[in-house]
């Protein structure tokens, strides 16, 4: 392992000795950097956090969180991505990581690194070699339908936001259709109706997040890859099965293992 | 049993190909620098001419002197596990008077990070490879300290890949050429409108260019061989990019 990413683990027990790399990615204009300076808002005063921010082609998600003053702006840095948002949170993670590293080791110690994607389509999801969990971000203005669309983000990212539901009554969205159809297509992983301005809804995300934290601390969380594949048709004598990648394929039993390797980010 | 190594032309290859991940996407070897500058688009094909034929021939023989200093560095003894290393502190410093540009000399420490993370990953046991990154490692506990020369850029670490590939140092400097002039190509097309195909001719010109030089840096064998051809106003253009808000490449 490189010197230069610390450790998981400490030599002692199994908690980890660095801080939780938490991934937002999801379309342009889904309310990412919103929701991170709803994060900071709502976590600041409890947890240590820095910010990554991935912007295609200028600092203005960087200078967006700084202006929002959440955070000291000195905590949250741009990296530029080559014009490869994706690429850069998946393919090639390397600038993202050097800049988790020195973000980490200059305002030691942290508790959270968020790290934004630059917004991109609905296959970019971050590589488990980057970050221990992630949020995928769709908003209710995007359409309805986009939920139903599945895709690996939306399908198995750790937590999937459903943003501006504040817009819903202006945009013809039936907001709770949407989380129903996101959570169909989720197999009942988590799900999150947000508003910046509906404090329940901030509160859930809260949690969430915290609960994470602390199963991250533990050393029991383990970081799990979206993969690029969408869910998909296995035929088979029984008329066959809609099969779903990544996660444990308890509820049927079909001829052929899939191997997957779900190490934990480092 | 028996170790099998790779040919050192097939570590070439896989140096030389962009699906290698090391960072090198996000850089654009000086030409958005370039560009946001005012040079002319039509004037690529002869600014790589002069980059092949320059300040990629100061990477190359940065690269082969370190190949060649680290070629027989035995193994790494717990004793001196701490220190920065000598030849590797020589030669940082040899490319870093040869690199006037704090942001390039900047950048290229960042893609030296990345390399690194490459190198210690698929070479880990390389005697080479291990100097470097002790050097690394002791360069960013004492940044103050009389070795303070910093960390190594990428044309280090890539010394020492080659050293551990065991490559010919005329394929270390083609290597290194050929890198530098695709790298800008690639930029190229996500600044430009163009043919796609446009500038892999120019990527063959730049590197027939650089040719006539491949022995003579390849025979660099002291940090004082390495060649000195500067070139200033790419220099200055990193200089200007560094503070820009918009952009698409780290350099």
């Amino acid at each position: 392992m490189p010197e230069t990413t610390p450790p998981v683990t400490t030599q002692d027990d199994a908690r980890p000795a660095r801080a939780l790399r938490l991934g937002v990615a999801g379309p342009v204009g889904v309310g990412k950097s919103s929701l991170i300076a709803t994060v900071c808002r709502a976590l600041a005063d409890e947890l240590r956090i820095g910010v990554i921010t991935n912007d295609i082609y200028t600092d203005e998600d960087a200078r967006f969180l700084r202006s929002a003053g959440v955070l000291d702006p000195e905590r949250i840095r741009a990296v530029e991505t080559g014009a490869c948002p994706h690429t850069a949170i998946r393919d090639d993670v390397t600038a993202n990581l050097l800049a988790a590293e020195d973000l980490e080791q200059d305002f030691a110690p942290l508790d959270l690194v968020i790290i934004e994607s630059g917004g991109d389509n609905l296959t970019a999801t971050f590589s488990p070699a980057l970050v221990d969990a992630q949020i995928f971000v769709l908003d209710v203005a995007g359409g309805g339908d986009v939920a139903r669309k599945g895709g690996p983000g939306i399908g198995r990212a750790d937590l999937l936001v459903v943003n501006k539901t504040d817009l819903a009554p202006y945009v013809g969205v039936d907001v709770e259709q949407m989380v129903a159809d996101a959570s169909a297509a989720r197999e009942g992983r988590a799900v999150v109706a947000l508003s910046r301005t509906d404090e329940a809804s901030v509160a859930a995300l809260r949690a969430w997040l915290l609960s994470v934290l602390e199963r991250f601390r533990e050393g029991v969380h383990v970081a799990q890859d979206p993969g690029p594949m969408a869910p998909h048709f296995h035929a088979d004598e029984e008329g066959g099965v809609l099969h779903s990648h990544g996660d444990g394929d308890s509820d049927h039993e079909h001829p052929h293992e899939h191997a997957h390797e779900h190490a934990p980010a480092h | 049993m028996t170790f099998l190594a790779p040919h050192p032309a097939t570590v070439a290859l896989l140096l030389a190909d962009a699906r290698l991940p090391g960072g090198g996407h996000a850089h654009s070897a000086s030409l958005e620098p370039a560009l946001r500058g005012g040079m002319a688009p039509a004037d690529v094909p002869a600014w790589m001419v002069g980059r092949a034929t320059t300040v990629s021939l100061v990477e190359a023989g940065t690269a082969v002197v370190t190949a060649r200093l680290l070629a027989g560095a035995g193994p790494v003894t717990a004793a001196d596990a701490g220190g920065p290393d000598d030849r590797v502190d020589g030669v940082v410093r040899a490319w870093a008077a040869r690199t006037p540009s704090p942001a390039l000399r900047e950048a290229s420490r960042l893609l030296g990070r990345g390399y690194l993370r490459v190198a210690r990953t698929l070479w880990p046991g390389s005697a080479a490879v291990r100097v470097v990154a002790r050097h690394d490692a002791a360069a960013r506990r004492a940044p103050g300290a009389p070795h303070g020369t910093g960390t190594p850029p990428r044309a280090v670490v890539l010394g020492a890949i080659c050293a551990a590939a065991g490559m010919p140092p005329a394929d270390v400097v083609r290597l290194t050429v050929y890198d530098d002039a695709q790298t800008a190509a690639s930029a190229l097309l996500k600044l430009e409108p163009l043919d796609p195909l446009a500038p892999a001719r120019w990527v063959l010109d730049a590197c027939a260019a650089a040719e006539e030089h491949v022995l003579r840096v390849a025979a660099c064998a002291t940090p004082e061989d390495i060649p000195a051809s500067g070139a200033p106003l790419t220099e200055g253009w990193a200089e200007a990019h560094a503070h820009e808000t918009q952009r698409l490449f780290r350099a």
